[in-house]
């Protein structure tokens, strides 16, 4: 997948590219919005990442201007201001999602993810992990015929950590996942081990969870083959 | 006490008291004109009579008595004359009762001596008293009558330009202090008038509504811009020790303590995020327009907050009434709201405590109640516990912010706060949504 990063704070830009690398994603780079019309007039992007707070042009006229010739585009806004209005206004004009800086990297990609599954109809995809089969779109994680409940916050723990499969996830960012700004440091860091023991508690019952792997002194993560 | 009603009070008091004044010296005034009338008029008359005398001669009058009276039909007038022994010239003014056909009648009476033919001779010329008197109060009737209806005019004339006069007042007062509420956002148009004064008031009060409202568009657009500047920097170090975490060649020991650095740089995003919260909804950046249901909406955040009241092992007791909808609210402020005040419930709680969560209607007014068992706050803080920053001394953590958060959206949405609390027993928050929030 292509991807366009539009940001004019060059550290930034970089250090979104490295994380996308790493996830395979071919990235450029361009910190204008002349540098990132003349991109997007050569090449084609599945996604745009892009800043509103730009040096030389507005970042919705931008916005406008990508959306003309890039129906198909995922276009994510990334910006600093996070006014309530801004992210409607961007919305509107035609992106597919909002990100306030300061975000995190993993909070992006699942974003990103979460775009790719619903774009190319992976949404009703079951996923398999060990004995058990997820259906991400209904939220319900089955053995065999037999349906397990998870609480909300169990499933969205067990789905985040699945989204980014095979890479430990500390528990803070688990918890930033979970409970966004309201989350509190320590306190939910630590709850998070109260949210693994029950969903291996639950899931045991049935099959091992050998899957969900503890990373000592870090977090979690879980470990697929496929 | 308004200017207008001051300045017409005014009117007609000082009215009714030159106009009382007026009356109350009126008789006097008259009887002083009229008597001072009479005076000259006796005056003229004795010449007249000294001319008659001269021209007739003095036996023309005499006719050989000793002496000569006449007097009008009605006795409101007479004339004596007589001879004169006693020696002095005698010539003076004065009210004396005189008998005439035997009735006794007060007389304004002028008596004069003259010489003639060797003689001395007294005249007398009198006028009677009631006459002078009934003229006088016709006088002063008719001068009443026309004073008030003067005066009724007058004060008409004043009261009517002082209203056309102070008008200009009363629209700068409309226009620009009442319903006036920050920021000032409608253009104003200047005040037609020729008074100078008003115009004065008028033209610097615009200018220091334009000066506020410069004030306030600066410090919004610094709001914006320090985020702006804070965020950058605080989104670039994350993204970095994001991206140093995923090296899976990282030694434990450095990743324990860039997880510690997340930590703190958390915690700083967090104060600026609220920070910028408290700006946002200051500068009126949210819409009022939602519609919510509160219990639902309560339960949505005790499901958040759920694990925290389980680890304290508290019992949340939720007896709201069902189907209350709230109106003209901000769903995610709102929730914020609750959240905050909840999230302290359960905070401040003592293992095994209580949280109840209640509802009722007094006076028109929505109250929503949030008690808990906790450590509660002494009732000096009670008035600080709401500043920025400002921290009870029985409150170990916490970024001070939480219940400035939940000030600011109740302010902003017109949701009153009450608070009792004792140290010890816990804390009761109540809000107050009024008539206006439980109506479309």
């Amino acid at each position: 997948m292509r991807v366009l990063i539009v940001e004019d704070e060059q550290s930034l830009a970089t250090e979104i590219e490295t994380a996308l690398q790493k996830n395979h994603f071919l990235c450029d780079t361009a910190h204008s919005a002349k540098e990132a019309l003349d991109r997007t007039d050569t090449g084609s992007y599945d996604f745009i990442l892009l800043d509103i707070g730009l040096p030389d042009k507005d970042g919705f006229w931008l916005l406008q201007e990508i959306r003309k010739d890039h129906s198909e585009t995922v276009i994510i806004m990334l910006t600093a201001r996070g006014e309530v209005e801004d992210r409607i206004r961007g919305l509107d004009m035609g992106a597919d999602d909002y990100l306030a800086k300061p975000f995190s990297l993993l909070e992006l990609q699942s974003r990103m993810q979460a775009i790719i599954r619903r774009k190319f109809k992976l949404h009703d995809q079951q996923l398999t992990l060990g004995a058990f089969t997820i259906h991400v779109k209904n939220r319900t994680i089955h053995y065999e015929e037999t349906e397990i409940f998870l609480s909300r916050k169990e499933f969205d723990l067990l789905n985040y950590l699945l989204l980014h499969k095979n890479r430990p996830l500390s528990r803070m960012q688990l918890s930033d996942h979970l409970w966004g700004d309201n989350a509190d440091d320590e306190y939910d860091s630590n709850y998070i081990d109260v949210h693994i023991k029950n969903i291996r508690k639950k899931l045991n019952a049935y099959a091992d969870t050998e899957w969900l792997e503890t990373i000592r002194g870090i977090g979690y993560k879980i470990r697929t083959d496929a | 006490m308004r200017l207008y009603t001051k300045l017409t009070l005014f009117a007609v008091a000082a009215t009714i008291v030159v106009l009382g004044l007026f009356v109350w010296q009126l008789p006097l005034l008259m009887q002083k004109i009229a008597s001072g009338n009479t005076n000259k008029n006796l005056i003229q008359q004795r010449e007249k009579a000294l001319s008659a005398i001269q021209k007739n001669g003095i036996d023309y009058y005499f006719q050989g008595d000793s002496a000569y009276g006449s007097y009008s039909m009605l006795k409101d007038e007479y004339i004596s004359l007589e001879p004169y022994y006693t020696g002095a010239d005698l010539t003076r003014l004065q009210t004396a009762e005189r008998i005439i056909d035997g009735d006794t009648i007060n007389y304004r009476i002028l008596i004069d001596t003259f010489a003639m033919q060797q003689h001395v001779y007294l005249l007398e010329i009198g006028k009677k008293i009631t006459s002078i008197q009934e003229d006088s109060v016709a006088l002063q009737r008719a001068t009443i009558s026309v004073l008030i209806v003067l005066t009724l005019i007058m004060a008409l004339i004043q009261l009517f330009y002082t209203r056309y006069l102070l008008k200009p007042l009363a629209s700068i007062i409309r226009n620009r202090l009442i319903k006036k509420s920050f920021p000032f956002r409608e253009p104003q148009r200047a005040l037609t008038t020729s008074t100078y004064d008003f115009r004065y008031l008028d033209d610097s009060i615009a200018q220091l509504m334009q000066q506020v409202n410069h004030a306030f568009e600066k410090e919004k657009e610094f709001t914006s811009n320090a985020s702006h500047e804070l965020m950058t920097p605080i989104s670039i170090m994350q993204s970095k020790i994001e991206n140093m975490l995923t090296d899976p060649e990282l030694p434990a020991g450095t990743v324990l303590k860039l997880e510690d650095t997340m930590r703190i740089m958390k915690r700083l995003k967090k104060v600026v995020n609220a920070l910028l919260l408290i700006s946002r909804i200051e500068n009126e950046q949210y819409n009022r327009n939602d519609v919510v249901a509160v219990k639902s909406m309560i339960r949505e955040v005790l499901e958040e907050l759920q694990h925290r009241a389980d680890e304290k092992a508290l019992t949340v007791e939720e007896r709201l009434t069902d189907g209350v909808i709230l109106y003209h609210v901000n769903r995610d402020l709102l929730f914020q709201l609750f959240y905050n005040l909840i999230h302290n419930a359960i905070r401040y709680n003592r293992p095994n405590g209580r949280i109840i969560i209640s509802d009722r209607y007094v006076n028109q007014e929505y109250l929503l109640c949030i008690e808990d068992t906790g450590i509660g706050i002494e009732a000096p803080q009670h008035e600080r516990i709401f500043d920025r920053f400002k921290k009870s001394t029985s409150q170990r953590e916490g970024f001070g912010l939480g219940l400035s958060i939940v000030k600011s959206i109740a302010d902003y949405q017109r949701i009153g706060i009450t608070l009792h609390s004792e140290p010890d027993r816990g804390s009761q928050f109540e809000l107050h949504f009024p008539a206006t929030h439980l109506t479309k």
